[in-house]
Order: C-alpha cells, then sequence, then structure tokens
C-alpha cells in the first residue's frame, strides 16, 4: 500500500517537475520574441503559440504535483485549528463528493474534446502558419487521469489519518523561503530553551 | 430541481460554495464540482463540453500567461541574496531622518515586495534581519513589527503585481490600465506609511532613538556605492519591466519575460545563481502557478454556470431594492471586502467575489478600472488584519519568543487605518489613480 502511494506521488511529482521547466523556455522564448522585435526588427511568427502552450501546459502538467504537496488553496481558517481526525474526515467525503466527480467528468469530456481535435488536425487560429493543437488539447485528458490517481493516494492518507490520528509524511521536497525561516526559528528556539533546561538544571535551579 | 427556479439555483450555488469554503476543502475543487453538479441540473450533457472549453479558455488566456513570469522572476530575486545589501545601503542612506532604521525598512520592503510580489518571503526575511537591528537600536517593538508587516505588503499593490493581473482578468479590464492607474496610490500609499512612521518619531522620539553617531555620520561615497550596487539594479528592473508595460513596447507577459530574465542575470551579478536555486526556483513557480491557475479554472466554470442560471438577477434586485446611492453602493461592497479579508485571502476574493460584484458595477455607474483600484487598496488589509492576517503570523514566526502576537497586531493596526484613509482619499480624488491611465491612454 505504501509502495503505490510512494509511487503514485512520485509519478505526479516527476511530471509536475518536468514540465515545470516549460517556465525557464516560455522566460527564453518571449524574451527572444522581444529581442527579435526590436533589435533585428523581426517578429517571430511562433512566439505567440508558444507562450500558451508552454504556459497552459505547465499548469496544467503542475496540478497533481501541486496536489501531491497539499498545495491547493483551502479556505483554512477553521480547517487550520481541527485535530488531524476532523480534517481527515472532511477531506475523505468532500474528495469522494467533490473532488473525483469534477475530475472524472473533466477526463472524460477532455478524451472527447482531444480526440474530436485529433480527428480535425486542428491547427492553431491565433497566427497565420498556426502550429498544430491536439497534442496540447490531449493534456486535459491526460491531466484529469493523473489527478483522479493522485486523489486516490491523497483519499488513502485520509484513511490513514483516520486510523493513526496524524497526517502520514509526504515525500520531501523544496519549500516555501517563509516556511523554511519560519521551521529554523522554532528549531533555533527550542534548542535554546533546551539548553536553558539543561543549565537550568546543572546550576540547580530546576 | 428542488422546484427552484433558474436563478435562485444559481444563489443557492453560490450560497453552498460560501458554507463549503468553510470546510477547508481545496477551493479550486469545490468550485469545479459545484459548477459541474449545477450545470448538469440546468444544462444536461452539455455540461461536459462547457467543463473542458472553460478549461481550454484558461490554458490559452493570454493575460494569464504573465503570471508565471512575473512569479519565477520573484523567486529567483527571492534568492539573489539582494536584501541584505539593500537593506544595509538604505539604512546608511536613511541615517539621519528621524526614525532611520523603520524608514529603511519599510524602503526596503516596498522595493523587495515590488520587485519579488511574495509576501511571506519579504515579512519572514526581514523579521530576521531588520527587527533584531532595529530591537538592538532600542525601537518601539510594535512600530518596528509594525512597518515590516505594512512594508511587506505593498508588494501586491505597486505594480507590476500579479493581484492586478488577475483582477485583469477577471474583470475584463486592460491590465496596462490598471498598472498605470495603481502606480501612484501605491506609491500614495508608501508615502503615508513613512510620512506617519517619522512623524511618530519626531513626537515621541523614544519610540525610534537616534542611531549612534558613527551611522549617521557616513561618507557620501559609501552611501552612493552601496544604494548603487542594491538598491539601482533593483529599481531599474521594476521601472524596466513597468515602464516598457506602461509606455506600450511589451505586453505584460513579454515584460514579465524579460524581468524574469534580468533577474536571472541579477542573481548571476551576485554570484546566487546555483543550479539548485534555479531549480527551486522552478518548482516553486510551477507549484505556484498550478495552485492560482486551477483557482481559475474552477471559477471561469463556476461562474459560467452561474451567469447561465441567472443567479446575477436576485443579488441585483436585492441591491436595487436596498436603493443605494453609488456611494452607497461603494461604501457597501468595500466593507464586504474589507471583512472578507478576514478569512479569505486575495487570490479567493478576486477570483470568486469579483464576478459577483462586476455586473453590479454597471448598474452604478462605476468604472471597473477605478473599482479596482480601491480593491487593490483594500485588499492590503487582508493581509493585517486578525484572524488569517498572514503577515504578522509570518512575522511572530520569526520573530523573538518575547515579541507577542498581540503587539504585532497592535502595531500593524494604525497602517491599517492608513490603508483606509488612502482609500478616502483615492475616492475623493479619483485623479490620483485615474490621471496616469487617462493621460496614457487617451
Amino acid at each position: 500500500m505504501e509502495r503505490f502511494l510512494f509511487m503514485v506521488d512520485e509519478l505526479s511529482t516527476w511530471t509536475g517537475k518536468a514540465f515545470a521547466w516549460c517556465i525557464l523556455i516560455l522566460t527564453l522564448t518571449t524574451s527572444y520574441e522581444v529581442f527579435s522585435r526590436y533589435m533585428f526588427g523581426m517578429p517571430t511568427s511562433w512566439a505567440f503559440d508558444a507562450s500558451y502552450i508552454l504556459y497552459g501546459t505547465l499548469f496544467m502538467m503542475a496540478g497533481p504535483y501541486a496536489l501531491s504537496r497539499n498545495g491547493h488553496v483551502r479556505g483554512d481558517f477553521l480547517y487550520r485549528a481541527w485535530p488531524p481526525r476532523r480534517q481527515a474526515f472532511m477531506d475523505l467525503v468532500l474528495y469522494i463528493l467533490f473532488f473525483f466527480p469534477g475530475m472524472i467528468a473533466l477526463a472524460y469530456a477532455g478524451y472527447d474534446f482531444a480526440k474530436m481535435s485529433w480527428v480535425m488536425q486542428e491547427h492553431s487560429a491565433a497566427s497565420p502558419d498556426g502550429p498544430p493543437v491536439y497534442h496540447f488539447k490531449t493534456i486535459i485528458p491526460i491531466v484529469g487521469v493523473l489527478m483522479v490517481l493522485q486523489g486516490i493516494v491523497e483519499v488513502i492518507r485520509c484513511v490513514i489519518c483516520l486510523r493513526t490520528g496524524a497526517w502520514p509524511q509526504r515525500l520531501h521536497d523544496v519549500e516555501e523561503l517563509e516556511k523554511i525561516l519560519i521551521d529554523e526559528a522554532e528549531q533555533r528556539k527550542q534548542a535554546e530553551m533546551r539548553k536553558a533546561e539543561v543549565t537550568g538544571i546543572a546550576r540547580g535551579d530546576i | 430541481m428542488l422546484g427552484l427556479g433558474n436563478p435562485e439555483l444559481g444563489v443557492l450555488m453560490l450560497a453552498l460554495f460560501v458554507v463549503f469554503i468553510m470546510f477547508g476543502f481545496p477551493i479550486a475543487f469545490t468550485l469545479m464540482a459545484l459548477g459541474v453538479f449545477f450545470g448538469y441540473s440546468a444544462l444536461g450533457d452539455l455540461v461536459w463540453p462547457l467543463l473542458v472549453q472553460r478549461t481550454y479558455s484558461v490554458m490559452t488566456n493570454d493575460v494569464l500567461i504573465s503570471i508565471p513570469l512575473f512569479v519565477f522572476m520573484g523567486y529567483i530575486i527571492e534568492r539573489a541574496n539582494i536584501l541584505d545589501r539593500l537593506f544595509r545601503s538604505l539604512q546608511l542612506a536613511a541615517g539621519p531622518m528621524p526614525g532611520a532604521l523603520a524608514i529603511a525598512t519599510l524602503a526596503t520592503c516596498a522595493i523587495f515586495a515590488t520587485a519579488t510580489g511574495i509576501i511571506g518571503a519579504c515579512v519572514t526575511l526581514m523579521g530576521l534581519l531588520a527587527l533584531p537591528a532595529m530591537l538592538r537600536a532600542g525601537y518601539d517593538v510594535k512600530l518596528s513589527t509594525g512597518v515590516i508587516c505594512a512594508g511587506g505588503c505593498l508588494g501586491i499593490l505597486i505594480p507590476p503585481s500579479v493581484m492586478l493581473i488577475l483582477y485583469g482578468a477577471t474583470a475584463g479590464v486592460s491590465v496596462v490600465k490598471l498598472y498605470a492607474g495603481a502606480l501612484l496610490p501605491g506609491i500614495m500609499l508608501a508615502t503615508l506609511y513613512m510620512i506617519y512612521t517619522m512623524v511618530m518619531a519626531l513626537l515621541n522620539p523614544s519610540l525610534a532613538p537616534k542611531l549612534p553617531d558613527e551611522e549617521r555620520n557616513v561618507p557620501l561615497t559609501k552611501i552612493v556605492w552601496g544604494l548603487a550596487t542594491s538598491f539601482l539594479p533593483l529599481a531599474a528592473l521594476i521601472f524596466a519591466a513597468l515602464g516598457s508595460i506602461v509606455a506600450g513596447l511589451a505586453t505584460p507577459s513579454e515584460a514579465a519575460a524579460m524581468g524574469a530574465l534580468g533577474a536571472l542575470v541579477l542573481a548571476a551579478a551576485y554570484r546566487s545563481l546555483t543550479f539548485t536555486k534555479l531549480k527551486e526556483s522552478v518548482y516553486l513557480t510551477a507549484r505556484t502557478t498550478a495552485m492560482v491557475c486551477w483557482l481559475f479554472v474552477g471559477s471561469f466554470l463556476f461562474s459560467a454556470v452561474f451567469a447561465y442560471l441567472g443567479g446575477h438577477e436576485p443579488i441585483e434586485q436585492f441591491v436595487k431594492y436596498m436603493d443605494l446611492s453609488p456611494l452607497g453602493f461603494l461604501i457597501l461592497a468595500q466593507i464586504i471586502i474589507f471583512i472578507l479579508g478576514w478569512p479569505l485571502e486575495w487570490t479567493e476574493i478576486i477570483i470568486i467575489f469579483m464576478p459577483i460584484f462586476l455586473p453590479l458595477l454597471q448598474a452604478f455607474n462605476i468604472d471597473p478600472l477605478f473599482f479596482g483600484l480601491l480593491v487593490a487598496l483594500n485588499i492590503q488589509t487582508s493581509f493585517l488584519s486578525p484572524p488569517v492576517a498572514m503577515a504578522p503570523f509570518y512575522l511572530k514566526g520569526v520573530a523573538p519568543a518575547h515579541v507577542s502576537i498581540n503587539q504585532i497586531f497592535q502595531g500593524v493596526l494604525p497602517y491599517v487605518f492608513l490603508v483606509i484613509l488612502s482609500m478616502v482619499l483615492l475616492y475623493t480624488f479619483p485623479q490620483i489613480g485615474l490621471f496616469l491611465p487617462n493621460y496614457l491612454y487617451p
């Protein structure tokens, strides 16, 4: 069971991280377009199509990755204060009631949407020699399936938490700077308290 | 369904959403699910293509492209080890002023937060850097924490900010005009913060004691060199990105890409562009972008179904029944947004609740651009006011143990009033916000 959990986590993380590099390509191609326009007086014909394809691929493919990091924003002013078991129970119910219907619908309807595009061999209408967009549209059903898989893993996490009363560990990954700094500050404070305790015991205060 | 007419279903959908948001489930998926359920009840099988179309329209939205680029630029600058230099050089430059350290903190926050657009990073970094410096110099705890929180939040107001892109995409207002419009109100708010802080330091010098002489009389060359190597590059980067947008030389996404490239060059110049840092920035950008854009996927479907059901009609009728003047409506709307800011974050307020206000703006003949500027100011309070106030909690997380969260809230309070004052000023003199966009794009 644990192996399945981490396997899906790895899949989502790997996909998300691989496509995350789209941002670097997007930065470079868009900058190149600006240079090309002003320095060489030649706007490119592909930059606009490239930009939304890179951006769309980036955020869609990062969806399951963000889910595996619990990175989708919650209105958590009540949730945060709840004990883990209540959080897990609520999440479990809402994953089944809300998450799966939405994502299965996305995968199912996305499949038809992409299939139609492949049949028509659809090309972008945004520029004269528009590139094909059927690969791009195929991302929707793929992401739908990945989201469903990651959702199953999140449901299992909820069940584990309901049983043990604590949220299971997630894979280690890079964190936001404020979280790192706050965690470090917390550890420093605890270390100081321990030190004070030790010296207190040594001096016979405690 | 349930014997309700469509508009009532729309209102029910909205009400259910407000209830379910409290349960803490990821908002993007709540929006999607409610959109699918209510869409199916009204449209039948047509809801499936609608769902995919709305998703695809987020994927091809040319306004939203700039979000990952600005976010990426922010993460690179955040990791470029620039903040220390910036703070030290501004501190030397502010030496002779009353409340020098607090002024330097505000200026550092304003420029760093503007360049990064990331509140948490600015507040925590300054909490570790400026707060100990101010406390050592004998500054009042409330004043010191207040300036860090207030200054750190300016980044979402002063362009180029991601919030204005979200508002532009939601309200269909040109991001370029929003940037031109928000510039002066943003500078006005930062100036108000500084004036207030200086006046407090003058009235009660014990709040912010003078720095020792050797820190006040620094040779001018040293100050200039310090500013030239820290303040100037960052200011130039912001100015270039913003200037090219406002001057119409580049679209917001092009300027954002150039900004990100500039940030990479800057980080390389500071010898802090390692592969690890680049990788971290890339991954964090992907997660943040996914979070914001999936929220759009959910809300595009939700608002399409809401509009199809005609959920606006009962709300509009209700507001008309209240027989408000345009000013009355404006004040009511701002109060609602102010209160929404207590439990919710700005992304949710902008992406989810703005579409509900927007049709009403037309009825009251209020310019959505002007409304957006007021909202942008108003949202500042959502970071500062309890219970969700992110800025004070981030600061509490890194502050010395003796600084209590209540002290921070008390310190922040005057700055919340300054935000409200700036809103009143903007309403009374709309030219503060509308002069630049009207002048540049007549």
